[in-house]
């Protein structure tokens, strides 16, 4: 079962105290939530878990393996996979070439043949099958985003951490990726999912982690997330008892 | 016959015709269009490792010319320093291995064939032909310059490796310009700017077929260019398509990216620095053996800017086109050399073909920056691909919708 240990994360940058004395667990195929305003940590946190930067102390470990200072591609190769904010897809690679980076680099043992059935089955999944042999760079934007998240995929995580898998994505799009969420989520692989979209987190996930200036300030469910005093004033600079803190709306009088 | 096989077929008649050239051309200037066409291919090998070094890799170097001049040095300087002796000379340095005398001769620099003779000749001086020694074989010293090319290769990829784009292309000048100083300046060495001879590449002529060539024949250096070039090619091709292909596009496409999806990115970056440098190396050397001398000219920006422009202009992302387009543009250029006169006006081309190849490099990256070859091989092998995409997105309408 997957099993994250983060303990006593900091990081610096400069003056900057970015992430202070960060500790949360992940056992098993949970689906977690990881909020906060802009500035709050949460990308610094992500590239750490990643490999891509290193933390000034604290350790991070997955499945019993010390994972924050290994390099981005052993951290993949033990099991982490990311997206990320802004979407990063190989423009001037085929659709199907995407997807091939990540199953031929972590080699599962696959054949050729094997690989290509899975990424089509990937495609059709993702509704990107007729798209295959086009340069990712005739994507649109949203596309662009599923074929990241096939990508992931491919790459059999044990944990995923999605970056804004929701922003400008149209409905329809939107549909197929809680049905990815879902369908990722029900074979066994955890999910940290970081959004500003309130109403998907809130609905999706069972656990939110909330950091504020790299404080982790809330560790719980939704519920007891939502009417926590310290995350509603990190959202809105207030107490506020009328706020609704799903939507970020000052309720009605 | 696919209209995708037409590149392939298309190259196959290329290579059949560069094979039989050499037996089917008759013309008075025939060593000309052979000296033409051996400098085309050594361009091809230098561009197809140039364009998977920049254009799959996305790895800009400008030291490419750096990592041929080390080849070509390293083996101009074993052939020119090194030679096997039965008997010691007692004058230079010398080593026995086996029953020879590995005879190290000393640097004199440019004055050794006039006012001073270095150690060996004196002592070829002495033996006045009662002693016979043994130059090194060239073959050793085109391996010797490739090895050495890789390993410069392999330095120059370790130390650029937190270097992206514009920092990568100055560093990579930067190295190839000081490389170029330091022969010109170490003229003890290497003769500085009057350039170290070489022996010929069969320096005893060889049989090929039945039939003997002198050492000054343009086939057999034709055949090893082209034969190189065609072996370099072979293996550029099966990285190309190898995950090896694969993992450096997605480098040049997004480092970080490729990195959180499992790819290596240090290994896949210092490799193809390694394995490029190592082609131009060996492009290099076997140059030198074939024109007889290298000098720090070879080196200069102006000969990068030209491989450059033969890569850009034939297509930068694909092998072959970048091949393609250094053998045209070396003749192209070739061409460009008649003067010629538009009424009173002579036009002087020796000075107009850089200006007129400039405004075709120019033209090339504003209007077709893909380069000229590569839209057609495009053409042929991804023109089905839009059709594909529509008629399977129409099937999968069908499909939703219930139709059959």
């Amino acid at each position: 079962m997957t099993k994250l240990v983060v303990h006593n994360l900091n990081k610096r940058f400069g003056g900057l105290h970015v992430l202070k004395d960060v500790n949360f667990e992940i056992e098993g195929p949970e689906l977690i939530g990881l909020i906060g305003p802009n500035g709050a940590g949460k990308t610094t946190l992500t590239n750490i878990l990643d490999g891509a930067i290193k933390p000034n102390s604290g350790t991070v470990y997955l499945n019993d393996r010390r994972i924050d200072q290994l390099e981005p591609y052993e951290v993949a190769r033990a099991g982490l996979g990311r997206t990320f904010q802004v979407t990063r897809s190989f423009r001037r690679m085929t659709v199907h070439e995407n997807l091939l980076v990540p199953a031929l680099a972590l080699d599962h043992g696959l054949d050729r043949t094997e690989i290509n059935d899975k990424a089509m089955e990937v495609l059709e999944f993702l509704t990107l099958d007729h798209l295959r042999n086009e340069y990712a760079q005739s994507l649109s934007g949203g596309q662009q985003k599923l074929l990241e998240l096939g990508r992931l995929l491919m790459l059999d995580a044990d944990i995923i951490i999605l970056d804004e898998p929701f922003a400008g994505v149209h409905p329809t799009l939107m549909k197929i990726i809680y049905d990815y969420i879902g369908r990722v989520n029900d074979a066994g692989t955890a999910i940290i999912l970081i959004s500003h979209q309130m109403d998907s987190i809130f609905s999706l996930c069972k656990r939110l982690l909330v950091l504020d200036y790299g404080n982790l300030i809330a560790d719980g469910t939704p519920d007891t997330v939502k009417n926590d005093p310290a995350v509603i004033e990190a959202y809105l600079g207030v107490d506020d008892d009328e706020t609704d803190v799903t939507t970020g709306d000052q309720a009605a009088p | 016959m696919k209209r995708q096989h037409i590149p392939a077929l298309a190259g196959l008649l290329i290579v059949a015709f560069f094979m039989a050239f050499p037996f089917l051309y008759g013309a008075n200037d025939y060593r000309y269009i052979m000296s033409l066409l051996i400098a085309g291919f050594y361009y091809a090998i230098l561009a197809s490792s140039w364009s998977m070094l920049a254009g799959y890799a996305g790895q800009f170097s400008f030291g490419h010319m750096g990592f041929m001049g080390v080849g070509a040095y390293t083996a101009a300087l074993f052939s020119h320093y090194f030679y096997l002796s039965p008997v010691p000379t007692e004058l230079c340095t010398e080593f026995l291995i086996g029953n020879q005398y590995l005879v190290i001769v000393d640097a004199i620099g440019v004055t050794s064939s006039t006012l001073n003779q270095d150690c060996l000749r004196q002592a070829l001086t002495i033996w006045d032909g009662s002693v016979q020694v043994t130059p090194m074989p060239v073959w050793l010293g085109i391996v010797l310059g490739t090895v050495m090319g890789g390993l410069f290769g392999l330095l120059i990829g370790l130390l650029v490796l937190p270097l992206r784009a514009a920092y990568l292309a100055l560093f990579t000048l930067g190295f190839s310009e000081i490389l170029r100083a330091t022969i010109s300046g170490e003229i003890a060495i290497t003769r500085g700017q009057a350039g170290i001879e070489m022996p010929y590449l069969f320096e005893q002529g060889i049989t090929l077929f039945g039939r003997y060539y002198d050492k000054t024949d343009k086939i057999p250096p034709y055949f090893v260019m082209f034969f190189l070039l065609l072996t370099c090619l072979a293996i550029l091709y099966y990285l190309a398509s190898s995950k090896f292909g694969l993992f450096v596009r997605a480098l040049r496409e997004d480092q970080d990216a490729a990195a959180a999806l499992g790819v290596n990115t240090t290994r896949y970056k210092i490799m193809v620095f390694v394995i490029t440098s190592m082609m131009a190396a060996l492009a290099g050397a076997v140059m030198g053996y074939y024109v007889n001398i290298i000098s720090p000219n070879n080196l200069m920006i102006l000969q990068m800017s030209l491989v450059v422009a033969m890569a850009v202009i034939g297509g930068i992302e694909n092998i072959f086109a970048a091949a393609i387009g250094a053998i045209i543009i070396q003749f192209v250029l070739e061409i460009l050399r008649n003067s010629f006169e538009i009424g009173p006006f002579t036009v002087d081309m020796t000075i107009w073909r850089l200006v007129i190849f400039g405004v075709l490099l120019m033209l090339t990256l504003r209007f077709a920056r893909n380069g000229l070859i590569i839209p057609i091989i495009d053409y042929f092998s991804r023109g089905h691909v839009a059709a594909e995409t529509v008629a399977k997105r129409t099937a999968g309408i069908d499909k939703a919708e219930g139709r059959s």
